[in-house]
């Protein structure tokens, strides 16, 4: 492990460091990490079509093309400042998903509703209800880690169809989408 | 017909056009989202909290999902073909317009470091604008790419099909922390 933080030092030396940003520098950034986010998953999304296809080594391009992106997002979120200490970088995923369980999704969800969208009515509400899942997570995490401890060992497990988040064991059946205990994804 | 829909991702449909850019505007959120926790994991490990890092990394995995699924109803999964176009055409825009416009504003009022983490991105996007165009001549014959490792810089994503170099010519990182794809 300590060989794996010495390398990361070394690598991190040529990272671009946080600066003070000029507000039009700095709105660039942001739309930049935004638009690289979503090249991002994007990508890794037309990896699994590509690899439906039959083009796995398509596949495996866009992956590391993903990883590319992601690399990308990580240096300008880096630049504005955007990560901090882990008690920091908590509150500000918890103050994230609040404003989407609180506002955002909610708004989205009775516009989908009133305009008669199904499926984007479902797509809210697989994501509305697995935020309220982080909100805790994080809340829980952030006051272990401001006590200077970490969290429990325990595996988290995610549902790769609604995102539904557990920590601890898999149900047998995901309660948000009615998914099966294969379908969840062990962290 | 709630239950035939269970366990797929929601599916295109025609949509309101504010449901539309909502649904848009979540895909931009999510897809920041697990970006920022990727981030956040790496600066929980290198703290010492190894399981907020996992925690962090699961979380960033299910906002991938919502991303996917709000991917899927904007109907924006088409076919490789079609995605290697729209994956062509963002990297153009990206390298024509984005960060040509981007720079010249960091240059103007002198942000240092913005000038790197957009050069570092510029230069990518030219390889992946590369790449692109010629796997797409592949896919359109229905041919997939070759079966060459993909070799990524951790630090600029400077992108090469094959042997890592010596040294990142973009950012000077050794080529044994290239990753392989």
């Amino acid at each position: 492990m300590s060989n794996t933080i010495s390398q990361e030092e070394a690598l991190e030396k040529r990272l671009p460091k946080p600066e003070e940003l000029n507000p039009m520098t700095k709105e660039s950034l942001a739309a930049a990490f935004a638009g690289e986010s979503q090249a991002a998953e994007k990508y890794l999304v037309w990896a699994e079509q590509a690899e439906d296809e039959g083009y796995p080594n398509v596949g495996k391009l866009f992956r590391a093309i993903s990883f590319a992106e992601s690399r990308h997002a990580r240096n300008h979120l880096r630049v504005m400042g955007g990560i901090n200490s882990t008690a920091e970088n908590l509150l500000a995923a918890f103050e994230g998903e609040s404003f989407e369980v609180d506002e955002m999704y909610p708004a989205y969800h009775e516009i989908a509703k009133l305009q008669g969208n199904h499926q984007a009515s479902r797509a809210i509400t697989y994501a509305l209800k697995s935020e309220v899942d982080h909100k805790g997570q994080y809340t829980d995490a952030r006051e272990a880690v401001v006590a200077g401890e970490d969290i429990d060992d325990q595996p988290v497990n995610v549902c790769l169809a609604c995102g539904h988040t557990i920590i601890g064991d898999a149900p047998d059946k995901c309660p948000y989408c009615g998914a099966g205990k294969e379908l969840y994804k062990t962290f | 017909m709630a239950e035939p829909f269970k366990n797929t991702p929601p599916a295109p449909e025609a949509k309101g056009e504010m449901t539309a850019q909502n649904v848009a505007a979540a895909l931009a959120g999510e897809s920041q989202a697990s970006q920022k926790y990727l981030a956040f994991a790496d600066a929980a490990d290198a703290e010492g909290y190894p399981n907020v890092a996992r925690l962090f990394r699961a979380v960033a995995y299910a906002e991938s999902t919502h991303a996917r699924n709000h991917l899927s109803v904007l109907g924006m999964i088409g076919t490789t073909e079609e995605n290697l176009k729209a994956a062509f055409g963002g990297e153009t825009f990206e390298i024509d317009e984005m960060y040509a416009a981007y720079m010249a504003v960091a240059k103007l009022q002198s942000n240092g470091s913005a000038q790197t983490t957009i050069r570092y991105a510029d230069s990518a996007e030219k390889d992946h604008q590369a790449i692109y165009d010629a796997v797409l001549k592949g896919v359109e014959g229905g041919q997939d790419c070759g079966t060459d490792a993909v070799r990524v810089c951790p630090i600029c994503g400077h992108t090469v099909i094959g042997g890592a170099p010596d040294e990142c010519p973009v950012c000077g990182t050794a080529g044994v922390y290239f990753k392989e794809f």
